[in-house]
């Protein structure tokens, strides 16, 4: 029962994960101008050398491992499979397998695989802060606001929450770095460390990070918190109308004991749950807030790879975003599953 | 004969009284919306963005382009430019006012396509069931999990790609379209869960039964008997994605996908920004545009859970 639970969770994400690669690699190949084009630019060449090319690039390939005509009856299937191993969508996930994403044009043909994992880290040091304080701030301010419903303190997190969801993330860091950069002049404008710098010490190094880190990361931590509280206060009062919230109230238990050891565990499983789910949507807070500090991480790149169009980049981190976020997804749910038995159905 | 003439005549009050009924409903829902305070401000403050949006040139005088910029460049606020201007000379009053009309449109548009698409695929999933109810709901759960917002940054370029750069469809520009098109296609998932859900409880009734033995076909259940009562939760749900809408053309225009000869506020952000605007301390430059998109969204966000409370009370103890 509850190995049949799990099975089905991970069959789900990876059938997910196809459906990323396949939405990707049509995406892409959809693209007006074939590759052979780009990568031969501006240089004249016979047909018959063009034709090599296509050949040696696998071009000439089919595109997927079905042949499907399409005439005026309408769309066949005439073969199935027209040739498992040589068709360009069966290419591309093995070239995947090994972790090659491809080239990119901007950075003059490096690996896509390679500038991603030379900027995750950044992201990742941004984000795992701004997400930590985030979870804490954020919780703490919907549990307090559900526990209060309807009181002043619920009524000023509320409306604070809902003032902080409805700012586009990126403006919040713009108003910040106006204060407190520009104008305070307490923390640098951009970038992840003082360009030029000679660091005496790796303290030093870490201490110039972390007065570049505080900006962007208490942007992302307000952006969140707004989303986190009010998915915390609605976790809170679902639990409340509990009847072992009822029977706890009648045994004649002080309210913070009831707050603490049986309202709090309950409403952190969906709360928890509901952040996993929201990663998705965070992602585009991500992609902004790095480019309004010029955070050297995934998301500039993303912004700089839309701007010059690298659309080996742009399909590259899309792959490596989605991915991250099914992953992330289904932790999520194989933990309320170990933790939560009911859900096991 | 005159028993058709007695049947049409029926048919005909039967319409007044439905029309006497469902005015009545509207008058109800009326008087409790002005109970709830949030979600009158909510209006009034959509109200006024919207004469922004429909009538700019008389509140603030026509466009100014670039050749056609009234300052000097990066003037604070003062009383012939009450919002200062922009690195152009450029009123910033002017162009948050008639932003007002793009960022509204691009909203408007996106939300009709996302609840459209929504709507029918929670309709026909839940009211068919079964294989399509499975697949249906596997590509929804897609677009919930996945980021759509990348997958949006992705489409955009291909899709414009494919459209032809500075071409019009319907006298809409191109940019602004696919803008419109990516945020339909990527966001419509969430509303789909909504509808399907009670879609479900919905087919259970009685009166579903009824049409299907008097003959009805699905098509016919689907539009007379289950969309008008799945009405209640869609209105008050596009409220609620046009927020959501208005928000992510913010976002995109932002990174680079926006129209600069139509700006839209997420457009001037992204001028502000390249233009180095917050590193020089144009507070008013980056401010105005921003306040504008948070007053929008909130206002769209109060008056949709206002609506959800009114027209959905049964669900209104999830909130």
């Amino acid at each position: 029962m509850g190995s049949r639970f799990f099975a089905r969770r991970l069959g789900q994400a990876i059938l997910t994960i196809l459906f990323v690669l396949v939405v990707n690699f049509i995406l892409f190949r959809s693209l007006p101008g074939s590759p052979e084009r780009i990568l031969l630019r501006g240089t004249r060449i016979s047909a018959q050398a063009l034709e090599n090319q296509r050949d040696k690039w696998g071009l000439n390939d089919p595109l997927l491992p079905i042949d499907l005509r399409i005439d005026d009856q309408g769309i066949r299937l005439v073969d199935f499979p027209a040739s498992l191993t040589d068709n360009q969508l069966v290419a591309y996930v093995e070239s995947l397998a090994q972790l090659d994403l491809g080239l990119s044009f901007q950075f003059r043909g490096r690996a896509v695989a390679d500038v991603i994992s030379e900027k995750l880290p950044p992201t990742l040091l941004l984000f795992g802060i701004g997400e930590a304080i985030a979870i804490v701030i954020g919780f703490g301010l919907g549990a307090l606001a559900g526990w209060r419903r309807g009181r002043p303190s619920d009524y000023v997190g509320t409306s604070v929450s809902l003032v902080l969801y409805s700012m586009p993330y990126f403006w919040l860091g713009m108003i910040l770095l106006i204060i407190f950069a520009a104008t305070l002049r307490w923390f640098p404008t951009t970038g992840m460390v003082t360009p030029g710098a000679d660091f005496a010490s790796p303290v030093e190094h870490v201490i110039d990070v972390a007065r570049h880190l505080v900006l962007p990361a208490t942007t992302v931590a307000l952006g969140l918190i707004g989303q986190y509280s009010l998915l915390m206060r609605s976790a809170v009062t679902e639990v409340l109308a509990e009847d072992y919230v009822q029977t706890a109230r009648a045994k004649g238990l002080k309210g913070d004991r009831i707050l603490r050891d049986h309202v709090l565990p309950n409403a952190m499983l969906p709360a928890v749950t509901l952040v996993a789910i929201n990663l998705g949507y965070i992602v585009a807070g991500a992609i902004t807030v790095e480019q309004v500090f010029s955070w050297p991480g995934l998301g500039t790149l993303t912004v700089d790879a839309l701007r010059t169009r690298d659309y080996p980049m742009m399909s590259g981190v899309f792959l490596v975003l989605s991915i991250s976020v099914v992953l992330a997804n289904l932790v999520a749910d194989m933990i309320y599953g170990v933790l939560d038995p009911r859900v096991r159905t | 004969m005159t028993g058709e003439v007695a049947a049409q005549v029926f048919t005909r009050r039967a319409r007044g009284e439905r029309w006497r009924i469902r005015a009545r409903q509207l008058r109800g829902i009326l008087r409790q919306f002005a109970r709830q305070r949030s979600g009158v401000l909510g209006v009034l403050i959509i109200a006024l963005f919207t004469i922004c949006a429909l009538v700019p040139d008389l509140l603030v005088g026509p466009f100014e382009s670039v050749t056609r910029a009234s300052g000097e460049k990066f003037d604070s606020p003062s009383p012939t430019h009450i919002l200062g201007t922009d690195e152009l000379g450029r009123d910033v009053l002017n162009l948050v006012v008639h932003g007002a009309r793009i960022s509204m449109a691009i909203g408007l548009m996106a939300t009709i396509i996302t609840v459209a698409i929504g709507a029918v695929i929670g309709i026909v999933a839940g009211f068919n069931g079964g294989r399509l109810d499975t697949i249906l709901m596997r590509i929804t759960d897609f677009f919930l999990i996945l980021p759509t917002f990348v997958l949006a940054l992705v489409l955009a370029p291909v899709l414009r790609e494919l459209l032809g750069e500075g071409s019009e469809f319907f006298g809409i520009r191109v940019t602004l379209l696919v803008i419109i098109v990516v945020i339909g296609i990527t966001s419509w998932a969430s509303t789909a869960r909504i509808i399907r859900s009670q879609t479900l409880s919905i087919r259970e009734r009685a009166y579903i039964d009824r049409a299907r033995a008097i003959g009805a076909s699905s098509g016919h259940i689907m539009r007379r008997h289950i969309l008008p009562n799945v009405l209640s939760l869609i209105v008050a749900n596009t409220v609620l994605v046009f927020a959501g809408s208005v928000l992510t053309e913010t976002t995109l225009s932002f990174v680079g996908l926006g129209d600069q000869l139509a700006p839209s506020w997420g457009q001037i952000l992204a001028f502000a920004q390249s233009s180095g605007a917050p590193g020089i301390g144009a507070w008013w430059y980056t401010a105005s545009p921003g306040i504008a998109i948070v007053l929008v969204v909130l206002s769209f966000t109060l008056v949709g859970h206002a609506l959800d409370s009114i027209l959905n009370p049964k669900l209104a103890g999830r909130r």
